[in-house]
């Protein structure tokens, strides 16, 4: 805010107190605008509530085995699980979404571009459940396909083994689709960073010879990092609490642990195991641990959610 | 103290400044740049036309005129950065060194390194050091030059601004103050060891005392390389150009070079009465 | 021009330079660009051709470990011939940002694609309109449709926007025209807001609503749970567009001895009207696909509803949730088809926000 600015709020401040009619406007508006920290606050208490009794009766090692089977109970797999997922999916994205809006911002015609942002844009608008249903349906073979093939010429690393010739509902996949869902919500971030490389910058690399890629590698990228970091940071938060579109396409093994062999069928989600494991609750105790279980997941990406946040805020870029 | 007392402290009558420029007699070498006939359009707005200037080689020139008038794209043109404006387009030719730079063969890259340019607004890279920034243009063109340390030296002292940063080198370049960005700026241009250094309108957004430390950096400078520089403040090209081109555009028409000479002639004696009258302050 | 002499501008020529032309020369191909950069891209693509029909490799590996390389190989070679080696890194660049825009638009294109040629088999008037009643999975095409699931959804995406919209907006005016102290906190906390995932909205209101007996699992809990996650999209589209109303508009509306409120009700509000529903509409498009908060607080319902407070209820997320991976071939179809219909009221949605925003301040 500038100085101007503020000037003129104060006089409209003392302005605004004076009358009794705007005292109750003000607190009205006060009031609703608390209405974000009300529910934060609700979540962690209410689902902080059910997850004490859990963590009394399964301990710790709720947090730290991996078992679905009364009457233990532990989630780890599912945590690490949805880290695993997430990286996968970073994996695949960030390039993408990187080089998506390079060629948006610096090689792409201005037409082309502005269709391009609005394809990205209706790409983030399709609601997860209708990827869930392609993923299943139209990604899941093809990916066995290329799963197989990852196996066939690449299975001497590590990542890449398969031992039981199973290759569907693998990470590979639902990491795969959660880069789906991220491409469009990270390329709109870095997109609008890179586009927002100042011209004066641009000039000066220009004048000094740059190429497209000193340009970038020197100017552009180190000018928007703190954006671009926290744009990818905010997509990982969206990947780590994404449901509905893993549902489909992986399939849920607590033992043992799947740890890196990711084109191998099982692996875990936080976020997909409640919703499959909630419909055929049985009894209000299992309830509970699902409860618990969503309690870590806020956590997880609240934690995720604020770190980005505060980078993109740093950076100020693109908060107005 | 404004600018404007400041203009009139410097030089207080024409008499004096024609004195002061006989003692540094001008030494036109070889012509270094040459424009031909050049017009510049954007779009279908031709903003510049017919202009014919020659640069020899270790002169400053000045550009001066009215705002609007194409100063500062004619200076773009001269080291190919107009074309990265959509739409821009050109006719005519721009010598370097005797081969016309637009020529389809002519590798941009190679004409930016060679005809630096400094712009209105101080432009250091804000991610890097004092330091980084001089040496960006090795980075940015992929040039290779021994001796970093040395060039840093060499050319922050060129700039007049090694003393002042010596000790800090490794500092964000945008803890300077806009005076010194700008002199970091023309050092940067310089350790890429152009032949031709553009400035447009260098000071304009600086005070009196950056001011002259630019204006004496820029009389150094001219011992090795040519330099074109745009300017608003008449005083500052009297007292720095050896030649004076006088732009003007009017009644809606492109951009033209109404006259172009010697400094003290076009201040002195000009033959246009359009250039008197700007000179004398009636407009602009 | 000598140093001695001035030279002013020769009016006679005005006639011979009103005949040039303007050109871009800095666009024209030279000969070796031609002779560089057309094999450059015809023989990768030739080879993949070739290839494509008469080798055994498989697609994917013919693609991603010959193709690619050798698109990259050519045009690191075509750049070094025209530009030399500083440019090699441009070309790897210009292929890669060219192969990743290829990669996203088949992947949109995929996704379009199979929603509207699989969804479009389902569609039927009886399909449209009728309820899911007396149907079966395994019940023929012609009987049953979503009907129900899309009164479901607008009938809790109606009741989210009732709620969160008058908040996120008052949430925005708060933080553009109240300005009070709190305002980098309530910024900070919508931000994290709109991080919380959509299963965890769910089993908020799930906890704390049908857990302790408030609710029946019904639209008006799905309504609870999706306003959750609406109203940060809401609050910050708001706040972007409040920003825009000049001040003078304010300042001149105080001037006039209009209080506080009525400046914000009668003045500022009516000035960024549209970009105020676009917020609203932003936010509906935020939650009208969302599954996971419904599965756990308004469940399903073959028979339509209509009481929100009552009855579990279907919305066409959850009716598509419900027909996937049914060993029926015709319940799989009944999935695709709702998601063409969910997928066009998205649609609709979308261009109603570019329109409006095209049209509006912003």
């Amino acid at each position: 805010m500038s100085s101007t600015d503020t000037e003129s709020f104060r006089d409209l401040q003392s302005a605004a107190t004076s009358h009794r009619g705007d005292r109750i406007f003000n607190r009205t508006i006060t009031l609703a605008a608390f209405t974000a920290l009300i529910v934060l606050a609700g979540i962690t208490v209410f689902l902080g509530l059910q997850t004490i009794p859990v963590l009394q009766t399964q301990g710790l090692s709720f947090l730290t085995t991996s078992i679905w089977v009364a009457p233990d109970y532990g989630i780890w797999g599912m945590l690490y699980g949805s880290v695993l997922l997430a990286v996968i999916a970073l994996v695949i994205a960030v390039p993408v979404s990187l080089l998506l809006s390079v060629f948006m911002v610096f090689l792409a015609p201005k037409g082309v571009s502005k269709v391009l942002t609005n394809l990205v844009d209706l790409m983030a608008a399709i609601p997860s459940v209708i990827i869930g249903l392609w993923a299943f349906y139209i990604l899941d073979p093809v990916s066995q396909e290329w799963q197989q093939l990852l196996n066939q010429y690449l299975g001497w690393i590590p990542i890449f083994k398969n031992t039981s010739g199973n290759f569907s509902g693998t990470p590979f996949t639902a990491g795969f689709v959660l880069a789906v869902m991220m491409i469009p919500i990270v390329t709109s971030v870095t997109r609008e960073v890179l586009g927002r490389t100042p011209p004066e910058l641009i000039n000066a690399a220009e004048a000094l010879g740059c190429s497209l890629w000193t340009m970038l590698r020197y100017v552009a990228l180190p000018y928007g990092r703190g954006g671009l970091v926290g744009g990818v940071m905010l997509g990982l938060g969206r990947a780590l609490g994404e449901t509905i579109a893993v549902f489909f396409v992986l399939k849920i093994v607590f033992e043992p642990v799947n740890y890196y062999d990711i084109i191998e069928s099982g692996g875990g989600s936080i976020a997909t195991l409640i919703v499959s494991k909630f419909g055929e609750a049985a009894g209000p105790y299992e309830v509970k641990l699902l409860l618990a279980a969503g309690f870590f997941l806020f956590m997880m990406t609240l934690l995720v959610n604020v770190i980005a946040n505060l980078i993109v805020n740093r950076t100020g870029r693109l908060q107005k | 103290m404004s600018a404007a007392e400041f203009d009139e402290m410097s030089v207080e009558s024409m008499d004096e400044l024609e004195t002061s420029l006989a003692a540094e007699p001008v030494t036109p070498g070889t012509v270094e740049m040459e424009a031909r006939d050049l017009s510049v359009w954007f779009g279908a707005r031709k903003v510049l036309e017919g202009v014919n200037i020659r640069f020899p080689k270790n002169t400053v020139t000045a550009l001066i005129g009215p705002s609007g008038c194409g100063k500062s794209t004619f200076i773009r043109t001269l080291n190919r950065l107009h074309e990265l404006i959509p739409g821009a387009k050109l006719a005519g030719s721009v010598m370097y060194e005797g081969k016309d730079i637009y020529a389809p063969e002519v590798d941009p890259v190679h004409i930016r390194l060679n005809i630096g340019m400094v712009f209105q607004k101080p432009n250091p890279f804000p991610s890097m050091t004092i330091r980084g920034n001089v040496l960006s243009g090795m980075k940015l063109s992929g040039m290779k030059r021994p001796n970093h340390d040395q060039i840093v030296e060499e050319t922050l002292t060129a700039a007049g601004l090694w003393n002042e940063v010596k000790d800090r080198l490794n500092a964000p370049a945008g803890d300077l103050s806009g005076g010194q960005q700008q002199r970091l700026v023309i050092a940067r241009s310089l350790a890429v060891n152009p032949h031709v250094l553009l400035m447009d309108e260098p000071a304009s957004a600086l005070d009196p005392g950056s001011t002259l430390k630019i204006e004496e950096t820029i009389r150094e400078l001219r011992k090795d390389i040519t330099i074109i520089i745009v300017t608003h403040n008449m005083q500052q090209a009297v007292r720095i150009a050896d030649n004076t081109a006088f732009f003007l555009s009017l009644d809606g028409n492109p951009g033209r070079v109404i006259e172009q000479g010697p400094t003290t002639e076009i201040f002195g004696n000009p033959q246009d009465q359009r250039t008197l009258d700007y000179v004398n302050g009636r407009f602009g | 021009m000598s140093a001695t002499q001035t030279i002013t501008f020769d009016d006679s020529r005005l006639e011979e330079l009103a005949q040039q032309e303007p050109q871009a020369p800095w666009g024209r191909r030279t000969s070796t660009f031609r002779a560089a950069v057309i094999p450059g891209v015809l023989i990768p693509a030739a080879i993949i051709v070739g290839l494509w029909f008469y080798s055994d490799l498989p697609k994917p590996v013919l693609m991603v470990a010959v193709y690619l390389p050798l698109q990259l190989l050519a045009a690191v070679g075509a750049a070094i011939a025209v530009r030399g080696t500083k440019s090699a890194a441009d070309a790897i660049i210009i292929v890669l940002a060219i192969g990743a825009t290829i990669f996203s638009i088949v992947v949109l294109v995929s996704l379009l694609w199979s929603i509207f040629s699989k969804g479009w088999e389902a569609m039927s008037t009886a399909f449209l309109f009728q309820n899911n009643e007396y149907i079966s999975p395994s019940t023929p095409l012609g009987w049953g449709g979503v009907g129900h699931a899309v009164v479901g959804t607008v009938l809790i995406v109606a009741i989210s926007a009732l709620i969160a919209v008058p908040l996120g907006v008052m949430t925005a005016v708060y933080v553009t025209e109240v300005r009070g102290r709190a305002v980098p906190y309530v910024r900070f906390f919508v931000q994290a807001m709109s991080g919380v995932p959509s299963v965890v909205a769910g089993l908020f209101i799930f906890t704390v609503l049908i857990l302790s007996g408030v609710l029946s699992q019904s639209a008006f809990a799905g309504a609870l749970a999706y306003s959750i996650l609406m109203l940060p999209t809401v609050a910050r589209t708001a706040e972007e567009v409040l920003r825009l109303v000049p001040e003078d508009l304010r300042t001149g509306a105080l001037a006039l001895g209009s209080t506080r409120a009525r400046v914000v009700l009668r003045v500022v509000i009516p000035a960024a009207k549209t970009g105020i529903i676009t917020a609203a509409i932003l936010g509906v498009a935020r939650v009208v696909g969302e599954t996971a908060p419904l599965l756990l607080t308004s469940l399903k319902n073959d028979r339509t509803v209509l009481n929100p407070f009552k009855d579990p209820i279907t919305a066409l997320p959850t009716y598509i949730f419900d027909n996937v991976a049914q060993p029926y071939p015709d319940a799989v179809v009944r999935a695709w088809g709702a998601a063409l219909v969910l997928m066009i009221i998205v649609a609709i949605l979308f261009i109603l926000t570019r329109t409006l925003s095209a049209r509006g301040p912003r």
